[in-house]
Order: structure tokens, then sequence, then C-alpha cells
């Protein structure tokens, strides 16, 4: 997008009577509105090609050659262009329109769940006739017929604008809905017996400007009218996009998308937009819970209790055993406010380095500080290169997937794929690589003209990207897991290599987790103070505030549970962590709990990890919550309160300070300002940064400036692959079985189940069919299923999905190993 | 003497009509546009007219009624339509007897007896809920709740008779019937237009 420009390249129209300033290239329609004229338009949606399918925009233009009526939609601002959006003409074009979009049109506005926020009825009312002279039957459809499993379209309400069928086409890529027939029968619809089967599909029932397509989640709940709608943040993803919470009675019945420049441009993922529904489940956590002390060898099991018994519970649970057997995992759906003082519970109180708000499936976060920063903005620059070194972003991050598709299909950005799997961009990559597991550094060795043993069609393939990168000065990586199923090192060790072959390249870290961003920035990380710094350095800064802080570096996650099963761990706080369900190793974590004397967990579901828990905190959630949410870019933007939260289940701040209360009587912070006040003092990148005053800033957050550190790692030894072996492969999908999904009706069945694919030739040169039944061993356990051949999954490789239904894949993981190598036998 | 001058004028009252009724046992013919409880109609064949559309709730000023919708079970439908009334509740510590909701309703579903006489002992009493509001499924008639005094014909002149004149006042739509059948009562007559003097005249 470009600016207003200077005034050699502005173009000067007349609106109106009035003079007005136009960007060159500017549609009509656009540039009026940026001036306060609005002209009224069905089919025009400023993120997408223009149609001019509606005629709604008509208005008169003379450029020279007397005034004519046209789409203003479709008009580029021309230089002293006169438009006339009131004359007789325009409004009698206008009315038409109107009148004859409304011959087919129902009038069933008092139960179409778009009455009261209906475009076609606002601009019936302010640009209408009046009165039809339609007095014949109505065109008649079957009503809503549905196109997915959450969205429902009614044809007869259906104008014919071609918003959603162009949203599916150019923004989604998914090309299910179109129209059929021809004339007076011309009709949305899907293919037969073909779902429209998008991640995006919520966000065509946003653009909708009729009640043709509805949410299932939102059908006949309410009334625009009733809803109050707040500006939030999307917690549930690390692209952080800007929502628009809206509630009725206490209960939050919609999300939708909030166009903001530089982050989501209004599209959300249906995940994001219906997960909502989780939220107001009624088997939320609603009080503290503690386990009832029983006799030797019977089953324990939890039992309300009061805030203050299982505060005092927590205390004596800490005060039993030293710091250094105390480990907090997790963190990340925390606003930033409540993960600095849980940081500074854990390091400045309790003493412990043990913090990890990672789960072993992001990165350490010494590379991230280390390498150079980067936006969605800055990746997305019109003409630069793209480089994906790992995770699908269609499945990971869906409204930066968009984002990325906007910029390769419209801003002639080329993108180079270097991952072990086939993505949801790969059809647009310039140049789409599958790298071998395990062999991201070879692969940008080869790229940076080093020697290194790749294969040779892979090698001849990265010459060609060599040329590409070389003619271009701005490159952006993009970074995320390749596999879940091998070590963070493997991307991390090629992600420094090409920091060092391409100083200038600045590198997007693709974490999933919600507020990962922010719980980094907060210190919930191994060897890491608030303010992105090193126990060293920090130290001296919060010696004010805090009354102790850790010497040596902690243990990640996967140490922790390591430390654990040895016995060398007493008390583990989750906080908002699932271990058991999301960690890759779930072998390595029961033994760990097991053996853990006391578990506490804070949390808004009773999840696997929390049903062990010897102490329950219940807490609240995204939108019960004031407080501020950090995403990949480091942008901050804030996230308000709409309903309450359920029983006595209390903010993630409230119940940190509170706890800082009973470890420490009268430490500081002790109401949020003060606590919003500390951050700003002990953080050097949020000392710019006014915590108390968040909800005021606009829609597009705030980008901190973070800087970077400079870092060493020593080069892992991946193994060889023996023969016959395969290398799993496990990359995450949109939907699965995660806690917040599981619990919200509209996505629970959405979860594609485990695929395990392998290659054709592959599965021939063993002998098994898509019918056989095989045994996939791994090192620490095996599974039995059957496997689906997909040409796209690489030779020697073995792809799925984590955490579906069916066979547990987890069972193959080894997560002390770099790569998980698999024998198949056949059954 | 003069004592029984004053008496004169008692005597005089005697013999005149008496202006007063003994309330509550018996009572004045109500003008026949009086607002009193609200109905909740159903259609000729039982359906209920009600969409739960909210509009009534929507245009209410005392904020009395609370409306929520739901799908209509396909195999059972309560109304036409895809939609309807799932929870519909007016509290009448808070109504104005104001009749905006009846104005609003797009199927007519919501209209006024003439009932104005109940009272409470409990103000969750005067809540009333979908099922006391709604009209008898075989009859057709309001519900007689135990603490309500309804008397003859103050259930007759709701439903489509109140919308007898065009939402203009264009004389032309005078007497044309536009509105569906109530159960039990079938479509229901015109009112008497306003400048149908001779009709007027007829009926006095």
């Amino acid at each position: 997008m470009t600016d207003i420009t200077s005034a050699e390249t502005a173009v000067s129209i007349t609106v109106d009577g009035k003079k007005v300033t136009a960007k060159p290239g500017e549609l009509l329609i656009d540039a009026c509105e940026r001036n306060g004229t609005y002209i009224p338009r069905f089919c025009h949606h400023s993120r997408m090609q223009p149609v001019g399918m509606c005629r709604m925009c008509l208005v008169e233009i003379d450029t020279g050659r007397g005034p004519a009526l046209q789409p203003s939609c479709m008009i580029e601002c021309s230089n002293e262009m006169v438009v006339d959006t009131q004359s007789k003409k325009t409004i009698k074009a206008q009315e038409g329109v109107l009148e004859f979009l409304l011959i087919n049109h129902p009038l069933d506005c008092p139960i179409c769940d778009k009455g009261g926020e209906c475009p076609l009825q606002d601009q019936t009312m302010a640009f209408g006739p009046g009165e039809s002279r339609f007095i014949e039957e109505k065109r008649t459809y079957r009503k809503p017929i549905p196109v997915n499993e959450n969205v429902f379209l009614d044809r007869e309400r259906c104008v014919l604008c071609d918003r959603c069928t162009r949203f599916a086409d150019q923004v989604a890529g998914d090309s299910l809905i179109h129209f059929i027939d021809r004339g007076n029968k011309t009709q949305v619809n899907t293919y037969p017996d073909q779902p429209f089967s998008s991640y995006f599909s919520g966000n065509t029932v946003q653009i909708c400007p009729v009640g043709a397509l509805t949410a299932a989640p939102f059908r006949f709940k309410a009334r625009p009218w009733d809803l109050t709608e707040v500006e939030s943040t999307s917690t549930f993803d690390s692209v952080g996009n800007r929502i628009s919470v809206q509630e009725s009675r206490d209960r939050v019945l919609r999300f939708t998308g909030v166009d903001s420049d530089s982050v989501n441009w209004g599209w959300l993922t249906d995940k994001e937009r219906f997960i909502f529904e989780a939220y107001s489940n009624e088997n939320r956590l609603s009080g503290p819970l503690t386990t009832n002390e029983v006799a030797e060898g019977s089953q324990k099991h939890a039992v309300a209790t009061s805030w203050s018994e299982a505060y005092e519970k927590f205390v004596k649970a800490i005060n039993e055993t030293t710091p250094e057997r105390i480990a907090v995992i997790g963190g990340s759906r925390l606003t930033n406010e409540a993960q600095y003082i849980w940081s500074k519970i854990a390091k400045g109180i309790i003493g412990t380095d043990n913090v990890d708000a990672q789960l072993d499936d992001g990165f350490s976060p010494e590379v991230l500080l280390s390498l150079n920063p980067s936006t969605i903005d800055k990746t997305c620059k019109p003409g630069g290169v793209i480089i994906l070194l790992g995770a699908d972003p269609k499945e990971e991050l869906g409204a930066l997937y968009l984002r990325l598709r906007h910029a390769i299909l419209q801003d002639q950005c080329k993108l180079i794929e270097l991952t072990p799997t086939k993505t949801g961009l790969s059809q647009l990559a310039t140049h789409s690589i599958r790298v071998p597991p395990g062999k991201t550094l070879e692969a940008v060795k080869a790229l940076s003209g080093e020697p290194s043993e790749l294969e040779d069609d892979i090698l001849k393939e990265l010459t060609k990207v060599q040329k590409i990168i070389k003619n271009n000065d701005s490159i952006s990586v993009l970074l995320g897991r390749t596999s879940l199923a091998e070590t963070s090192s493997i991307v991390e060790e090629g992600a420094i290599k090409l920091q060092e072959y391409l100083p200038k390249a600045s590198f997007l870290p693709l974490l999933r987790r919600g507020n990962i961003n922010g719980a980094i920035d907060m210190g919930l990380s191994p060897g890491l103070l608030p303010g992105r710094c090193d126990l060293e350095e920090g130290s001296d800064k919060l010696q004010n505030y805090w009354p102790t802080c850790p010497t040596h570096k902690g243990f990640k996650t996967k140490e922790m549970f390591e430390a654990a099963t040895d016995g060398q761990i007493d008390v583990l706080i989750l906080l908002a962590a699932d271990p058991i369900m999301d960690f890759p190793d779930s072998q390595l974590v029961q033994e760990a709990l097991d053996r853990i004397e006391t578990v506490i967990a804070v949390d808004i579901f009773a999840t696997d990890s929390v049903l062990q828990a010897d102490i329950v905190l219940a807490a609240a959630t995204a939108t019960e919550i004031e407080g501020s949410f950090t995403n990949l870019e480091g942008r901050i933007s804030p996230i308000r309160k709409s309903v309450t939260p359920p029983g006595t289940a209390r903010p993630d701040w409230m119940i940190a300070l509170d706890l800082v209360q009973y470890l420490v009587p009268n430490l500081g912070p002790s109401t949020f300002k003060e606590l919003c006040e500390e951050i700003s003092l002990v953080s050097g990148i949020h000392k710019d940064f006014d915590f108390s005053k968040v909800e005021q800033i606009d829609k597009e957050g705030v980008v901190l400036n973070r800087g970077k550190n400079k870092t060493q790692t020593s080069l892992i030894k991946i193994p060889k692959q023996k023969a016959n072996s395969f290398r799993l492969v496990v990359t995450r999908s949109m939907y699965d079985k995660g806690v917040l999904s599981a619990h919200s009706s509209a996505l629970k069945g959405l979860a594609p189940g485990s695929r395990i694919k392998a290659n054709p030739k592959d599965m021939e040169k063993l002998g098994i069919t898509s019918d056989s039944t095989v045994r996939l061993i791994g090192l620490k356990g095996e599974i039995q299923t059957r496997l689906t051949p997909d040409p796209e999954t690489t030779r020697g490789t073995i792809h799925a999905l984590w955490n579906q239904d069916g066979p547990d894949i987890r069972k193959l993981i080894d997560s002390s190993l770099p790569v998980n190598d698999l024998k198949i036998e056949k059954i | 003497m003069s004592y029984l001058k004053g008496f004169l004028v008692t005597f005089r009252q005697i013999f005149q009509k008496r202006v007063t009724t003994p309330y509550p046992s018996q009572k004045r013919a109500k003008p026949e546009r009086l607002h009193g409880r609200h109905v909740l109609g159903r259609y000729e064949d039982g359906m209920e007219k009600c969409i739960g559309c909210e509009l009534c709730a929507g245009v209410c000023p005392a904020n009395c009624i609370y409306v929520r919708g739901a799908d209509n079970p396909i195999e059972n439908p309560v109304s036409p339509g895809e939609r309807y009334g799932f929870v519909y509740e007016i509290n009448y510590l808070r109504c104005i007897h104001c009749d905006l909701c009846v104005e609003a309703c797009p199927t007519g579903a919501i209209t006024e007896s003439k009932m104005f006489e109940f009272s409470f002992t409990n103000r969750n009493d005067a809540i009333y809920t979908r099922e006391e509001l709604l009209v008898d499924s075989e009859s057709g008639k309001p519900k007689q709740l135990p603490w309500e005094d309804w008397r003859e014909g103050e259930d007759l002149n709701t439903s489509g008779w109140l919308r007898a004149t065009s939402p203009n006042g264009d004389a032309s739509y005078e007497g044309q019937i536009a509105w569906s059948g109530d159960l039990g009562y079938g479509i229901r007559k015109a009112e008497i237009g306003q400048s149908d003097t001779e009709t007027l005249e007829e009926e006095q």
C-alpha cells in the first residue's frame, strides 16, 4: 500500500464540486470514501480485486467527454475527473439498482441474522426508492443449505455480489464455491458433494453484504443490536489478529475480524473465529481445586477448595523444597502482565531458573534473540524474497498465510521453500524444494556455496535459488519447526548459517502458541530475565524489585522432564500448559509426572495434565481479562475484557499478585497499575511503553524495538539414516485434538484424523498396499496402522499429523534423539 | 332548618343516574383500544406466530421484553419458518403498556388484551414467560392465571383488529383485511374506519 504520495504524482479530482486529492491508481470509490463521500456498494471490498458486479456504485463521471454513469469501483482516478454522486441520473440509477436487487430478495429480515447490520437494509433505507413496483412472486430456493460444517447458505437472499466467491478464489485460494447456472437462476453454490472446506470460510460470512451466508455458531443466538462489542486481540495464535469480541447477556457470541493494515486485514481463520465457544463451555474450571488426602494406595480425587486454602497449599509446597527442585512450564496463554508477574514469582521470589514457556515445540530463545527481527509488512514487502525454512503457515498461522499468499500473488514476492513436506504455499512457490528431514543446515550450506551432502537434483534447484537471492536485497526468512519429531537445533543451525550468509535478511519466527513472544520478552525462558536480557545483565536492574535472582541457567522443558524422571524435581507449576497432550514425547512426560511430588496447575479446563495436578487454580480467559498481547513481530496490542469469568475463576495476574503476597508479604506490586509501572521500570525493551494505557492503542498496535543479541550454538550431529529405515516427520494441522477445539462444538469434528503417509514407491518396494496393516517401530515404542500412499511425501520418510485421533504417533517419538528413524514391518 | 338545606343536595342526587360502579364485583366497559396484558397468538393451525425476531424487545422503551430465538425443530416446528421464539419474557413491573411492541411485530404475534387487573406478591411472578403469554393451544384463548381478573370479552379485540388501519393512515386501506387468522377466532373483522361514518352511525 502506497502512502498519500507527493504533489507531483497525486491526482486531483472534483467530487460534488469539491476538489480532492487521490492517489495514483486509486479506485474512485475508495478516493471518495477517504474524502468523506460515501458511495453505496455491495460487491466492492477494499481487500479484494474489483469486479463491478452489483452496479450499486454507479455515479456520473466526466473525464472530459461529458458525464456518463460508470461504476466507481472499477474506475481509477484520473486527473481533472469530475464526479457527481448526487445528480438526478445517479440517484435514479442507484434507486433502480436497489429496486432490482430487492425483486428476488426475500423480506425475511426479522428472522435473518444479518438484519440490523445488513448493508442491503441500510443502503435501501439511505439510497432506495422507498417502494417496490414488483408484485409478482419471488424466486425461491430451499432455505439454508450447509456449505460446510459452520456456514449456511441461503440462496434466496443472495444478491450475487461475488464477494464470497472472490474471497474463496483470490484470498483463501480454496475456490470451492462458485456461481452456477445462468440468468435468473444464477446462484452461488459448492460443487456437488464437495463442501466448502476452507480454513477461512468464516470470513465469507463476515463480508457477505446480505444474510446469504450465516455462521452456524451465531445462528439465531442474538440480534446485532443486542451485542456489545469491544476490540481485542485474538490470543489463539501468535499472529495476534485484531478481533471484535461481541457479547450479549454476559456471554460471548461472536468474534469478527477487525481490518488492521499491519496484521490481519480483517481476516480470521475459522478456528480463531469460532474458538469463543470453548470459553463459555460449561466444563470450564470455576474455582480452585485440591486433592484430598486419602489412604495410601487409593485413587486421589479433586475437591473444591477456597482460594486462600489453595494459596496456602501452594506456599507450603514451595517452602518444603529448594528452588532448584521447582520447575515452571507454560505461560503462553497469559497476558504480558501476567507473564511478568509469574516470571517474578518463579525467578525473583522462588529463585528457580527452571522456567520454560515452550513445550519443546519452538526454538531456543538465544537463537531467536540473535536473528534480525522482522515484521509481517517487512516480510510481505512487494518484490521481496521469502524463504520458508519450516512449518506450514496455512496449518499453523492462518492469517499470516493469507498475507503471504497476497504478497506472492499480487505483490510479486518470490517464495523459496526449504521444507521436508509440501505446504499450503508450495503451489505458489517459485522454488519448492523438499529438503530431507534433518538436512536443513546442508541446504543452507549449499545455498551459500559451501559443499554439502545433498542429492544432485536438490543442489541444482538450489543454484537457481542462489541467483534469485543474489539479485534481491529484501530477503525475509520464515522460521518454523519443520517437524515435531526432530530437535529444534536442526532449523536453528540452518537459520544461524543463513544469517551469516545473508546478514541483511530478517527473520520472522513462526512460534505458534498464543503469546509465546510475550513470554520470552517477560523472561519465561531458561536463562532470560524480563526485557530479553540474560541472567548477569539483568540482575542489576532487578535488584530493587526482585528479592532474589537465579545465577545459573536452568532447564528447558525437555531437560526438566528428564530431571524429574531422575527425581530431581519436587514441584511442577503448569501455567496453562498441557504437556501430556502437547509435549512430543508423551511417555517421558508421564514418567516425570508420576515422580513429581506436587503438581500445581493454573488453567481454564481440566486437561489431562490438570487432572494429575494436586492444586488447581482456575483462571480467567482472554475474553474475561484486561491486558496486552505481544505477537510474533513484537507488536503489542490490547486484550479487552468483555464478560465475567465463571464462578470464582480469576485473571492470571490477580492469582499471581495474590501469590506474591502469600510468599513475601508487602512485596510489590499490589495493584494492576503498580504492576504495569514495574514492567516499564525493569524491562529495557518496555521502558517506553505504558501498560496501563494499553487500551488506548489503536488497531495497528505498537511494535517493540527489541534489538538482538549475539549467540553461539554448538553443532549437533545428525545420525545418518540407515538403509530401509524411514525418518519420521510430524507436522501440525489446523484442526487437532487441542483442548480449546475439543470444547468448541463448531470445531470439534473438524480434525482430519491421523493420516500416516508414505511415498507409494517406498510402499511398493516393501510390498505394502493401503489396505495392509503395518507395524511402525521407533526406539521407544511401536504402533500398528495403515499407510496412506502419497506421492508428495519424500522418499524414505513417513509423514504424520500431530495430535489427531487414531494411533498415537507420540509413542514413536524419543525426544532425546535429534531425529527419529522408524522401521516398518508388515504384519 | 339550615341543615335541611344541606340535605337538599343529597336528595337531588338520589334520583339521578349513578356514576360509580361497585368495583371489582362489577366493571365498567373498557375502551376498545385499551392496552392490557399481552398475549402471544397462534395461527389457526396451532403454530405460534412469534418468530423470535426481537423487534418488540428492540423497540420497547421500558426494556421489559427479553426474547431469544432458536432454530425451529425440523420434525416438529413451533412456528412457520426457520426461527421461533425460544425464550419470551415480559416483566410487568416495567411494562408501561405503550403498545409499541404490537406495532413492531412483523407477524402480529404479540397483541394486547383488555385485561389489566393483575397483581403479584413476588417479583418473579411479574415476569411472564412464554408459556403464560401464549394462548391456549386448543381454544386459542388467553391463559387465565390465578391472580388475574378476566371478564367477558376482554380477550376479543386483539390481533388483526388492532392493525385495521394502514400505518400511514391511508384511508384507501380502510377495512381491508391483510392479516392472518387466529386460533379459535378465525380471521378477525376489520375495525371500523375513521372516515367510514355510515357504519359508525349504524353501530351506534
